[in-house]
């Protein structure tokens, strides 16, 4: 009876979907079943408890009294566990959907809430519940009766008054009748009473009450109810809003009137929780009204995809030449928002759509959009395809390797460097970024995009920047290029943010593809090429061309460093740095960086470089910490070689290529070895403590060699090399990324150039050991007995491990110390009012890397934005409050 | 009036700009902010902000009390953005405000200045949601990559958002962090933006945030010492007075987001200092619910499901 849950509408049964876990003797979670779960009330007694029906034979597979004891925790938003007494072990119940666990957490704490306060005032259930027996008669007179009992209600009652409500056909059309009395006399007390029952009623958060008044008769009387809020001085006009301003475009009709009838009431939904009642409701209210909107979603995209004539008529329209080109734009539009809906659908049943759109061929649709002139279309055409990459990159992937997809891939490339005007078009390099990710490709597919992408685009992009800089390097400084024409002539129109996308493809593909990068850049000069961005006159451009060089030089690939050293390829950017002279700005910072970077990496053959050609304009920034400790280490670096009898590095270096590969590893170590054990053994060791204190007007307080460094803390590449570096047996994805005939030394030194790679990967696990809490573990359990079945938010849950948090030297602390805040150690609590401590933020850090980005958007959308998922899990939502 | 005067004037109303015109805004941004230093160098007199979160009628709240830019000078200690229900507007208008009055208002970074952080606690889907699309993210995103990450008042005062690091010891040490980057997951910079000063830590902590370290009354002796300044102002932690002193007063917390989340309860602060750098905390509340409008997340109003 009483509780709520059970009459829930089909649409929405997924939220009360669990599995029940029970922890055996082993210490292993047993899969006890998969049902559904309620709160209700025990059989023949009035105490309240938890009920999960088995799915398939409705036997009753939990039956649990909820307790007034504090024994409940509610993990990583889909699990509640407790240790129960009467099995007196622990049991768990995952949910599949966030919502519904939030929904049953809160049943507890409100029941066990209500216990407390029983016991508090000698008072039993039965007596506070009995109070209201049934609901007033619904007439002008009694408006404040109903208030009163809507506002006043305890929990018992409430509950009460939810199965009230629910089971009277009438009350809500006799309320609204009285709504619409008021309205017509202008009665503002009453229009008032009724906004703070329809208020109070919404907040009961009862899934059966929504069911009723979003219906297509209650809906706009209810919104036009909540138009008279006395806390706002001016009448709201919502309904007016609704009926005048809004409009359904109906780009293919829609015959189904169920279909219909949802996707208004989606919107009318969504308009209340996000305009009408914004402010007033609480987060259990909005993950309901999120659900019923995301219910509303799937049930409607799949109904239509189910509908193979609709799939099929609107791809026919689309196609038709007799179509006109309004009513295709429109069908785009259409397109978009099917397939952005589409993300309340499972993720199968999502991924399904997607495959079987592709089959219809949208991405042929797309291409044509894309040279479209309108620029609205072509941009919700990306804005499809960035929903396509979201739920699988290689859909797309395939698409474009195959023969009809290249005018797409160059479409896109293009889109890329197209000047867009005033509109946004960072989704091209968006695409493209998802497109060429290393990390996601496998297999041929990746070898065949990454080889058209160099073959036929990169020499593009390259070209946009070379015809949109001033061949002069004087002509940087030069103030009268200002403008879009250029007066120098070779600068075109080119809008810097377009080069300075490209510069940032650029650099994702130095570490996407190191090795592709590697041959294309020597042969083509690319790396001049970039650094004629140096003289645009804009400085963040000047900057990205700092970075992207810096980008290469984290290679730690001998080949590019001894092709920047020949070719004097730091000129641009020393050239840049001086000019930029004693300004603190970010260029300063970017170059300056770049400097400690070479310096601290050791790179021999850029120090000796960098101070034999260019110390002349670096001397007078000696001030500067990091050019100082440059001269230093070069001059200890000489000292090293003078011991070691051999004079030049580059000369040394030379007669070492001419050997067996082995030998010059072994060389090239032995001399990094070396070296470490006499004159940098003092930096090596200074690294590990506390720097040096400095002045801050940037002269050192003690002698050189012990030059204080920044970034002490993240400097680990130097241990790191020493442990984890042997010339390896390689892993990385690179490997299959062969580079035919054409650089047949380069195969032979790609062994080195991996140097980073591999700490790289010892990092990574090293985070994912420390971040994982042991309270986790029930969580993990889980996850891995879960895999299919249940829990749709896996893929947040695993991002919740990636905290990375080093704890490197200078932690006293324990290593596996890792504080991300424990789901286990808090309950109940609501806001803290009084300590500033209780206030600090638990946010993870590093919730999702960014080339996660595109997934976990749509996971942690799919349940309806509100949520926080990466929000360790606390007893109760509010806790989501506590930071900032 | 000029455009910019315009969108400014919007924006004071609470209502957000157009994406092309947040387009055309940004690309200005970026040219004043590729300008600023790592530890900007800032002038008093001065207002300094804490947290604001996208609570933007409590931010007219804060012109209210502080006075308007330009005529009064300031410099905001990051966390734009997030939580409240106008993290576009909050971000749009003081963005329009840098580029308007470049040398009368400083923004500096925020650890929710950041893509990751984002895209969990609201700016994402406001943007998402008022705009129907995640372009204007992207924009304010790259911006946030340049914000500086601290400031020097009158070479006494250091500002920062969150606190210390140990990879710092001197001021000079921050000037050779790329800044343009995401908020990275440890090291001096991700410190700067997440760290905390905690009563019972001697020395460095772990922080339980899980990013930038707690940090005890020792760390400041040394840092304030070393660097010659006389305290150091920051922002990142709820305090329900709106401003706390620690460590014998060589470090203070502000916070200027009143009733945090529409809910804390807590009363906001700014700290004005004048050209003598005498301070004067002023204290306000939350903007009474009437001079709020009504919510501006309109959605778009046309669909076809």
């Amino acid at each position: 009876m009483g509780a709520p849950e059970k009459s829930q509408a089909n649409a929405n049964n997924s939220m009360q979907r669990v599995k029940v876990y029970r922890l055996n003797d082993d210490g292993k979670w047993d899969d006890q079943g998969t049902g559904h779960v309620s709160v209700d009330y025990m059989e023949r007694s009035e105490e309240l408890g938890l009920f999960v029906v088995d799915e398939e034979d409705n036997e009753t597979l939990l039956l649990h009294r909820i307790s007034s004891d504090d024994i409940y925790r509610k993990q990583e938003d889909t699990i509640i566990s407790w240790r129960d007494p009467e099995y007196s072990t622990e049991l768990a119940l995952s949910f599949q959907e966030t919502t519904g666990c939030t929904y049953i957490w809160d049943n507890i704490c409100n029941v066990q809430r209500n216990l407390h306060f029983n016991t508090l005032n000698n008072d039993t259930f039965h007596s506070v519940n009995s109070e209201l027996r049934e609901l007033p008669a619904v007439e002008l007179s009694t408006l404040p009766l109903i208030l009163k009992t809507v506002a006043e209600s305890g929990i018992a009652d409430q509950m009460r008054l939810t199965e009230l409500i629910g089971n009277d056909q009438e009350f809500f059309r006799k309320l609204m009748d009285l709504f619409r009395i008021c309205e017509d006399l202008d009665n503002v007390d009453g229009l008032h009473m009724i906004y703070k029952i329809v208020k109070g009623i919404i907040l009961l958060n009862s899934p059966q009450i929504f069911e009723k008044i979003f219906g297509d008769e209650l809906i706009m009387d209810i919104i036009g109810a909540l138009e008279y809020d006395p806390e706002v001085p001016r009448v709201q006009h919502h309904r007016n809003f609704l009926k005048e301003h809004v409009v359904y475009k109906e780009a293919i009709p829609i015959k189904d009137p169920l279909v219909l009838s949802k996707i208004h009431q989606t919107y009318r939904v969504g308009y209340l929780k996000d305009v009408v009642l914004a402010r007033v409701l609480d987060e259990g209210t909005i993950a309901n009204l999120n659900s019923i909107i995301h219910g509303n979603n799937a049930l409607v995209v799949s109904l239509l995809k189910d509908d193979s004539t609709f799939i099929q008529e609107l791809f026919a329209r689309l196609r038709s030449p007799s179509t006109s080109a309004e009513s295709k734009k429109n069908l785009v539009y259409f397109l978009h928002e099917f397939c952005s809906l589409s993300k309340s659908l499972q993720m199968v049943q999502q991924l399904r759509l997607f495959r079987d759109l592709m089959n219809e061929g949208i991405f042929d649709i797309i291409t044509d959009a894309l040279q479209s002139q309108d620029k609205r279309l072509v941009l919700t055409g990306t804005d499809i395809l960035i929903l396509f990459l979201n739920q699988d990159p290689n859909l797309l992937r395939s698409y474009v390797v195959r023969q009809e997809g290249i005018l797409l891939f160059g479409l896109l490339v293009k889109g890329m460097i197209t000047d867009f005007e005033e509109d946004m078009h960072c989704q091209f390099l968006e695409i493209l970024r998802s497109l060429l990710d290393s990390y996601t490709l496998s297999g041929a597919q990746r070898d065949t995009i990454i080889e058209i992408f160099y073959e036929k685009h990169l020499g593009q992009l390259i070209d946009v920047i070379t015809a949109s800089c001033p061949s002069e390097s004087g002509a940087q400084s030069s103030d009268k290029s200002e403008g879009s024409g250029g007066s120098i002539g070779n600068e075109n129109g080119t809008k810097p943010e377009i080069l300075s996308n490209i510069c940032e493809l650029l650099c994702f593909c130095v570490l996407h593809h190191p090795y592709r990068i590697k041959c294309n850049f020597l042969l083509n000069n690319v790396l001049d090429k970039v650094l004629l961005l140096t003289r645009r006159r804009e400085r963040y451009l000047v900057v990205a061309a700092v970075r992207f060089v810096r980008t290469i030089l984290s290679r730690s690939d001998e080949h590019l460093i001894s092709h920047i050293v020949k070719n004097n390829l730091l000129k641009p950017i020393v050239d840049a740095f001086v000019s930029n002279g004693n300004r603190y700005n970010l260029l300063n910072s970017a170059v300056l960086e770049l400097f400690e970077y070479i310096r601290k990496e050791n790179l021999k053959l850029l120090l000796k470089y960098i101070v034999d050609s260019f110390w002349d304009q670096l001397a007078k920034f000696e001030n500067l910490v990091s050019i100082q400790s440059l001269k230093v280490k070069y001059e200890q670096s000489l000292e090293n070689c003078g011991t070691k009898g051999t004079g030049n590095v580059s000369e040394n270096r030379k007669r070492i290529d001419e050997r067996a590969l082995e030998k010059e590893e072994e060389d090239y170590f032995n001399e990094d070895s070396d070296e470490e054990d006499t004159a940098s053994a003092s930096m090596s060791h200074t690294q590990k403590v506390q720097s040096q204190p400095v002045l801050s007007n940037g002269v050192t307080a003690s002698c050189p060699p012990l030059s204080p460094r920044s970034g002490g803390l993240v400097d680990y590449e130097d241990d790191e090399d020493d442990e984890d570096y042997r010339p390896p047996p390689r892993k990385q994805p690179e490997t299959s990324e062969e580079v035919e005939g054409t650089m047949e030394a380069l195969r032979l030194k790609r062994k080195l150039a991996s140097k980073d790679n591999k700490p790289e990967v010892a990092k990574k696990q090293r985070f994912g050991k420390n971040s994982r809490s042991k309270d986790n573990n029930v969580f993990a359990a889980l996850c891995t007995t879960l895999s299919q079945a249940v829990l749709p938010s896996k893929k947040i849950a695993s991002t919740m491990h990636g905290t990375p948090r080093t704890t490197d030297g200078n932690q006293s602390s324990g290593e596996e110390n890792h504080q991300e805040k424990p789901a286990t150690d808090t309950s109940g609590s609501d806001i803290p009012t009084t300590t500033d401590e209780n206030h600090k933020e638990k946010e993870p850090a590093a919730s999702r890397i960014c080339s996660d980005r595109l997934h976990s958007n749509s996971d942690s959308r799919q349940l309806g934005g509100e949520e926080s998922p990466l929000i360790p899990s606390n007893s109760s939502p509010e806790m989501a409050v506590n930071g900032s | 009036m000029s455009d910019l005067d315009r969108q400014i004037e919007q924006l004071k109303k609470c209502e957000p700009l157009k994406e092309s015109e947040v387009k055309a805004l940004c690309l200005k941004a970026i040219e004043i902010l590729v300008e600023e230093s790592n530890v900007q160098r800032v002038d008093a007199p001065v207002t300094i902000c804490g947290d604001i979160h996208g609570q933007f009628y409590d931010m007219k709240e804060l012109f209210k009390v502080g006075g308007d830019c330009p005529k009064t000078n300031y410099l905001f200690l990051g966390d734009f953005v997030d939580r409240g229900f106008y993290s576009v507007e909050t971000f749009l208008l003081l963005l329009a405000l840098k580029v308007r009055y470049p040398d009368r208002i400083t923004l500096i970074r925020g650890n929710h200045e950041s893509r990751q952080i984002t895209q969990v606690y609201g700016f994402y889907d406001e943007c998402l949601r008022k705009y129907g699309s995640v372009n204007v993210w992207r924009y304010c995103t790259d911006i946030f990559d340049y914000l500086s990450l601290s400031a020097l008042i009158e070479n006494k005062i250091f500002s920062v958002h969150g606190g210390l690091s140990p990879a710092i010891t001197t001021l000079d040490q921050i000037r050779t962090i790329d800044r343009k980057q995401e908020v990275p997951h440890d090291g001096a910079m991700c410190d700067l933006l997440w760290s905390d000063p905690e009563d019972i830590v001697d020395g460095w902590g772990l922080s339980p945030r899980g990013a930038g370290f707690l940090f005890g009354g020792s760390v400041v002796t040394s840092f304030n010492h070393t660097n010659n300044i006389d305290y150091i102002c920051r922002a990142h932690q709820l305090v329900m007075e709106g401003y706390k002193w620690m460590f014998n007063n060589q470090i203070v917390t502000v916070w200027s987001a009143p009733n945090y989340c529409y809910r804390c309860g807590n009363v906001a602060a700014i700290l004005e200092l004048d050209e003598n750098l005498n301070k004067q905390f002023r204290v306000f509340d939350a903007a009474p619910q009437e001079s709020r409008g009504a919510p501006a997340k309109k959605p778009a109003p046309d669909y076809f499901l």
